[in-house]
């Protein structure tokens, strides 16, 4: 729909108005026979009724619509009209051509966004700014926020509950397959008397069923601990410490299947998630009572092994244990 | 309304109002309501026809896709003419229906329905009575339209003064004047038959 008349300075010419609606041609077409020129949005709801020219019902398609002539285009730019904002107190009397560009700063369009510089630095249009309110409005983004975050965190627990199931699962058939290997190379040892195969270390298996009985068996000699400063753990145990405690390990009774792993374990870089940066730490603080520690005799240091702490939620344990090694606070 | 719709009726109504073909071709408009979906227009009837010297009037009613859709229109004066039902005042015209076009007018309608007026089309009728006795006895149909439009549409000049005094022989035997028009016209101005058809 054109530019309404009124809003022209002079008599526009009959050659420049659309007949569809009577009004000033705005993005302007012709039809490629008879040139008739109609308002672009004009002829293409009129060919939705009917493929013909509106004036002389020649035959077209809205495919067929061309560009007006320069001379067209240009007798239409150089009409002086008033701005959309006229009746806001507007009196800008523009050229057409430039009616676009001053709309976007006109100053009396009512529904100009602007920054709110009360505080909440909300973009509003510019007639909402009365009856604005900073805090309906920053309340609204919070309320926003808060239903997003709650959304966001019982999806947060469902993933947790499935990686919980999956690590249950993918812990039984690590078993199962260290269960049906061992029992291959017993039935080829007895065959051939061959060495053990070197197919479980592959696969990443060093954890067996017999090695979690000896690791029960050897976690059940071991006295429970009891943490009294949780901050006094040493996240980087240099060699000598390591070394020292080492030692006590092998002293008192550790399998040796799992000696060097516990002892790389000692390291904050193979904690488990749970204990992996200060932030996690903070979170799952609430949770450090649960352990079940064991101490290494004479040391300041536990040993959280997993199978003591299957109660845990995965993130909290590794395989085979944690080894925590403190300044101080171990009783 | 679609603003696009009454801006149109606007103009068009200003362009009719304004024009000189207000007393040269005897065509008017006149708004029936602030919102510009009814109006009423009025034509005379063309100069060396049945209808010469008549006044009709016509019902305009706009729709709200006006101008992708034709505004309805049917005349409120009663007329005896083959694409006008003598009954309804319903127009059978092509513009009306489908050859309308968006950049037609109130005043092109007019002017259309005038020159209906002067050129009826019996083939394509709307009232099959008239339209049979157009082709058939045009001599009494001629009569029978400058009949109508002396009683209905005010004309003074060639008044039929036999089909009067017939109208007026029925009118007294208790039947309604317009009614006993219609008899009398459909059937060829012969009494009997009128009265026959009027008791059925």
């Amino acid at each position: 729909m054109g530019y309404d008349l009124n809003r022209f300075e002079g008599v526009v010419d009959e050659e420049l108005i659309c007949s569809i609606c009577s009004f000033v041609l705005e993005d302007p077409v012709q039809s490629p026979e008879c040139e008739h020129a109609f308002c672009d949005s004009c002829i293409k709801q009129w060919l939705h009724h009917q493929c013909i020219c509106p004036i002389d019902r020649i035959q077209i398609q809205p495919s067929d619509l061309k560009p007006v002539p320069r001379i067209l285009k240009n007798l239409l730019s150089k009409l002086k009209l008033k701005c959309d904002y006229a009746d806001y107190g507007c009196m800008a009397i523009l050229r057409l051509e430039n009616l676009n560009i001053h709309l976007q700063e006109c100053e009396f369009n009512p529904k100009k966004p602007i920054v709110c510089t009360l505080g909440c630095n909300i973009v509003i249009p510019k007639d909402e700014l009365k009856n604005h309110n900073c805090i309906k409005e920053l309340k609204k983004i919070v309320d926003d926020h808060q239903s997003k975050i709650t959304s966001l965190t019982s999806e947060l627990n469902r993933q947790k509950y499935e990686l919980e199931l999956n690590f249950k699962e993918l812990r039984s058939l690590k078993n199962f397959v260290s269960k049906y290997i061992k029992s291959n190379q017993l039935a080829s040892n007895m065959v051939s008397a061959s060495p053990t195969s070197p197919t479980s270390n592959l696969l990443g298996l060093n954890l067996t069923d017999d090695d979690d009985d000896d690791i029960a068996r050897w976690s059940a000699t071991l006295p429970i601990a009891k943490v009294i400063r949780w901050g006094g753990i040493i996240s980087t145990p240099d060699t000598v410490l390591q070394t020292v405690i080492k030692r006590a390990l092998i002293e008192h009774g550790c399998p040796a299947s799992i000696l060097n792993q516990l002892m790389e374990n000692a390291h904050e870089k193979n904690w488990p998630l749970g204990l992996s940066t200060l932030e996690n730490r903070q979170i799952n603080r609430s949770q450090y009572a649960n352990f079940v520690c064991k101490r290494v005799p004479n040391k300041q240091a536990v040993l959280i092994l997993a199978c003591d702490n299957r109660h845990m939620p995965s993130h909290m344990i590794v395989e085979p244990g944690n080894l925590l090694i403190f300044a101080h606070g171990v009783e | 309304m679609a603003s696009i719709a009454s801006a149109r009726i606007k103009r068009e109504f200003r362009e009719v109002v304004t024009s000189d073909e207000l007393t040269r071709c005897k065509i008017k408009l006149e708004l029936l309501n602030d919102n510009f979906t009814e109006l009423k227009g009025e034509i005379g009837g063309p100069p060396d026809t049945a209808y010469e010297g008549g006044t009709f009037q016509l019902e305009i009613k706009i729709p709200e896709t006006y101008p992708f859709n034709p505004p309805k229109v049917r005349f409120l004066t009663k007329i005896w003419h083959p694409n006008i039902s003598s009954v309804t005042g319903a127009i059978c015209l092509d513009i009306l229906k489908d050859q309308w076009a968006a950049a037609m007018t109130l005043r092109t309608v007019l002017l259309s329905l005038q020159a209906l007026l002067a050129t009826p089309e019996p083939d394509d009728p709307q009232d099959a009575v008239v339209a049979n006795q157009y082709k058939s006895n045009n001599k009494i149909f001629l009569k029978t339209a400058r009949h109508w439009t002396n009683v209905y549409a005010g004309s003074t000049s060639a008044a039929e003064p036999e089909f009067d005094s017939q109208v007026k022989k029925l009118v007294d035997m208790g039947f309604d004047s317009h009614k006993s028009r219609v008899a009398l016209s459909s059937h060829l101005w012969n009494v009997e038959q009128a009265i026959e058809s009027l008791y059925d």
